[in-house]
């Protein structure tokens, strides 16, 4: 701490008068499937000058895939009285915060729009204790379809997973309808909320007859991707998800915000709180990168071949 | 220092006055100096701060016409060839990869000769291929078809992030329109690099006053109005004085130093602005520099002068002093100033004025001494020459004449007191007159008796004879007073003797008693003379008779048996001189033997 005045910008000295301050973390899942969402998040920290351990610490609360537990670990930290409650993860763990608290400042992420899901009532002025970013993951899961249908042409059916017990699962299966509509395809709506109907799900794909497999965007399968992406391997499907993770683990293709991004955001942000900014006078941001991430060696064995315009659009391709 | 009171204390001292000239005189130019200097160099900070700031904005506004300028060629690419009726994959491809490369674009609408919609591509929403929709009414088309590149107003969607629409037609008709969605978000990217001094910063308004770009996007982002108002007035501000950098509030209430370049083909604006603190840092440093050494140049000047008037003030003080105690009597007292100035030599004039006056006094004391027992004529000599040599002790020739008054002692003890020092100051009055008109000098009285010397201390001609004539007007003078003394007295007379010979004369006595006198034998003779001289009678001694004789009428009387004289002494009676009676003695029918 005594270095802290010399090392850290001049914000730490004020930080170090005071007791230290609490950030009350709160996942949907587990510390190692959120590794790389919390490095990007201790990134966007650093950058507004704190240091997890120096001139701030984190209280975690962890739901482990259990996502009816989030409002009670949402309260706990609320009746922690920590200085800011950060909730990574989707609209459910933001709904859970918003409702364990109305005044610690919440910092969101998620992939939905804040306003349908009824986080905020609007972006520039979100009001009340919340504010976040939020990734363009949902909105864009009918391009999922698109690429989809451009790696394998003259097929018209294709399978779509949602998890109903998400909040954004009937937006998310409206908005990809209307999208096969107007690109002439059929959809095979399959449905998985909990690890166990994932198997079920990939065999289904084969069953229906569908020529690849697109996911809905939604965290409890983003978090999921290795499994994910095993599965696929396994039973041979051309599947495709919002998260780089899952090609990165063997999937084909992916398509979805930079979570990186949002979340490095989302550090800035409840740096900018525990620096005495409201919540009311930060606009949720919206994360405006889109990546595009293809897997080589995925597609080998499941005889696809990219299409020029894919490879020429893709953010990064793996071989 | 008794005289001190009587000097009236000065009005103002010279020490203030000289303080207050000297201190003036350096640092009043100093002040002036100080004081254009600082206006001067606040103009020309002033100055250079404008041209800082002006630069500093015409390069950010440089920065963000290359963001546009490059989304535009970025653009004009897809509008290189003609439309042919068959759609081909290679312009999809082209749009895809646009969009990899400017992530700015978030969807791009290829339009062609026809104003037909023949290709979309998008980030976010589904791609449309060949959809011929029929856009050539739309104001992105018109305005690239008549203007070749045109930007649409800035709409924020839901009302927080900036969008732009950006237009670019083609060299020909048939080779269509771009029309692309641009995210102004990226422009942060470029906006929060520029950096005006050390917490400067640029930000973008659009011509209505919105915030377009801002290092802090979320002040983008809150798209709200009524916050932004600050930012509006500062570029009123700015415009309102062209040319010159305005002061204002930024968005947080600071106080700040911007200036304003515009971007032409946007109509946007993009101001600078840095912290008034940090823009006249510069400014106030010189301001302060020059105050520090304006009051260190004051302090110095006042010491300076300070010093200056005590060194001037000091030597007039120690002279006045000096002068006073001179003044009172202390001429011992000297001035001791070693400045090497007119204040050394003045102080040495004092001091040889207060030895002079020393010496004058001293002698004034000895010459009022001397005159107790000299003839005014010789005092006033003495006096004159400031030399008393004459009073030491030699031997020389002189007449001592002694007189006294016969029958004053049975006459003393009958009179009253009063009568009898009446009687000896007329006497007295009388005597010293006649001495001191014949030039001789009183020796002494003692009684009714007095001593006169002549010759001595101061050389005189004839003596003798001058101690003649001086006996004969003393014989006139007392006998006139005898004449009324009679009635009191019947037996009072009046009687001298004088004698010529060498004597001793000199100063004789102790230390608090001096006077002078002669010592001899002429003086014992002189003395028995007149002891032997019956009342009106002038004796003289053989030696005195001798000089005379040719001019004196005398007459030798018998030789007399006088005490203390072994042989009788030879004894001649002076007769009545020209100008005097006849000798009372010659009255009496006493007669005298003439030679």
């Amino acid at each position: 701490m005594a270095l802290a005045g010399g090392l850290a910008a001049p914000w730490a000295i004020p930080a170090r008068a005071q007791a230290t301050p609490v950030i009350g973390y709160l996942g949907s899942e587990t510390p190692h499937r959120y590794a790389s969402r919390l490095g990007a998040f201790r990134e966007g920290l650093a950058q507004t000058g704190y240091l997890e351990g120096r001139n701030v610490s984190i209280e975690f609360r962890w739901a482990e895939g259990h996502y009816g537990q989030l409002p009670a670990l949402a309260r706990d930290l609320a009746g922690r009285q920590v200085a800011v409650m950060v909730a990574p993860g989707g609209a459910e763990v933001a709904l859970a915060a918003k409702a364990a608290t109305t005044t610690i400042p919440i910092v969101f992420e998620m992939g939905g729009d804040p306003i349908a899901l009824g986080v905020v009532d609007s972006l520039s002025r979100p009001g009340g204790n919340l504010t976040g970013v939020s990734s363009l993951s949902v909105e864009v899961s009918r391009k999922r379809l698109e690429f989809m249908r451009e790696v394998r042409p003259g097929t018209k059916t294709f399978a779509v997973a949602i998890n109903p017990s998400s909040p954004t699962s009937t937006s998310q299966l409206k908005n990809l309808q209307a999208a096969a509509d107007s690109l002439g395809l059929t959809l095979v709506v399959l449905k998985a909320s909990t690890e166990e109907e994932f198997d079920g799900m990939f065999a289904a794909v084969r069953e229906q007859g569908a020529a690849g497999l697109v996911f809905s965007s939604d965290p409890y399968f983003a978090y999921r991707s290795q499994l994910l992406a095993e599965l696929a391997v396994r039973h041979g499907v051309p599947a495709m998800t919002q998260s780089r993770d899952f090609p990165m683990a063997g999937g084909l293709m992916s398509y979805g915000g930079d979570f990186h991004q949002s979340h490095r955001q989302t550090g800035i942000y409840a740096g900018r709180i525990l620096k005495g900014e409201k919540p009311s006078d930060l606009p949720v941001q919206r994360v405006t990168k889109v990546e595009l991430f293809i897997n080589m060696k995925a597609a080998k064995p499941l005889g696809i071949s990219f299409p020029s315009s894919l490879l020429g659009s893709a953010d990064r391709i793996l071989e | 220092m008794s005289r001190r009171p009587t000097v009236a204390a000065p009005r103002t001292s010279l020490f203030r006055r000289y303080f207050l000239i000297l201190f003036g005189a350096v640092v009043t130019p100093l002040l002036i100096a100080g004081g254009s200097e600082a206006w001067f160099g606040y103009r020309d900070q002033r100055a250079r701060l404008n041209d800082l700031l002006d630069a500093e904005a015409r390069l950010a506004s440089v920065k963000i016409e290359d963001f546009v300028e490059g989304i535009r060629d970025q653009l004009s690419w897809t509008v290189q060839l003609p439309w042919s009726e068959t759609p081909g994959d290679r312009r999809r491809v082209e749009a895809l990869r646009l969009l990899r490369q400017v992530p700015a674009v978030e969807s791009l609408s290829l339009v062609d000769g026809q104003g037909r919609e023949r290709l979309f591509v998008s980030r976010i929403g589904l791609n449309r291929i060949d959809s011929r929709e029929d856009h050539s009414a739309k104001p992105a088309v018109l305005g690239a078809r008549s203007d070749r590149v045109w930007f649409g107003p800035v709409t924020f969607i839901a009302d927080s992030e900036p969008f732009i629409t950006v237009a670019i037609a083609g060299n020909r008709a048939v080779d269509g329109v771009a029309v692309a969605e641009v995210n102004l978000k990226f422009i942060w990217e470029v906006i929060s690099a520029i950096r005006v001094g050390q917490t400067g910063e640029a930000f973008v308004l659009d011509r209505p006053g919105r915030l377009v770009a801002h290092p802090d996007i979320s002040l983008v982002l809150r798209a709200d109005q009524a916050a932004q108002r600050p930012l509006q007035d500062l570029r009123s501000a700015i415009l309102a004085r062209p040319g010159q950098a305005a002061a204002g509030q930024d968005i947080r209430g600071n106080t700040v130093m911007a200036a304003m370049a515009p971007i032409p083909g946007l109509d946007w604006s993009v101001i600078v602005k840095q912290p008034l603190a940090e823009a006249f840092g510069p400014i106030y440093a010189a301001l302060w520099r020059t105050s520090i050494l304006l009051v260190a140049g004051t302090l110095l000047a006042a010491g300076l002068a300070y010093w200056l008037a005590q060194r001037m003030v000091e030597p007039i003080q120690l002279l006045e002093e000096g002068v006073a105690r001179i003044g009172a009597g202390q001429f011992d007292h000297r001035i001791t100033i070693k400045t090497g100035d007119e204040f050394e030599r003045l102080a040495d004039r004092f001091n040889e004025m207060a030895g002079e006056l020393s010496v004058s006094q001293e002698r004034s004391e000895r010459i009022n001494r001397l005159k107790r027992f000299l003839a005014p004529a010789v005092a006033e000599l003495i006096e004159r020459t400031g030399d008393d040599r004459v009073l030491d002790g030699r031997r020389v020739e002189v007449v001592v004449v002694f007189c006294d008054l016969r029958g004053f002692t049975g006459f003393s003890s009958r009179a009253e007191p009063e009568t009898i020092i009446g009687v000896l100051r007329e006497y007295y009055d009388v005597l010293e007159k006649v001495i001191s008109d014949h030039g001789a000098t009183l020796i002494n009285y003692s009684g009714d008796g007095v001593m006169a010397l002549l010759n001595a201390p101061v050389a005189c001609s004839d003596p003798a004879l001058r101690a003649v004539n001086m006996a004969t007007a003393m014989q006139e003078g007392v006998q006139k007073l005898l004449d009324g003394w009679r009635t009191l007295e019947e037996g009072l007379g009046f009687g001298i003797g004088l004698a010529m010979g060498p004597a001793t004369v000199g100063r004789i006595g102790s230390e608090g008693h001096l006077h002078y006198s002669a010592i001899g034998n002429v003086v014992n003779l002189a003395s028995r003379l007149c002891s032997s001289a019956e009342d009106s009678q002038i004796l003289l001694d053989r030696i005195a008779a001798d000089a005379v004789r040719s001019q004196v009428p005398l007459a030798e009387l018998e030789p007399r048996a006088l005490k203390g004289f072994d042989q009788p002494i030879a004894v001649f009676s002076a007769v009545a001189g020209p100008a005097g009676r006849p000798a009372r003695w010659q009255r009496a029918g006493r007669r005298p033997s003439y030679f």
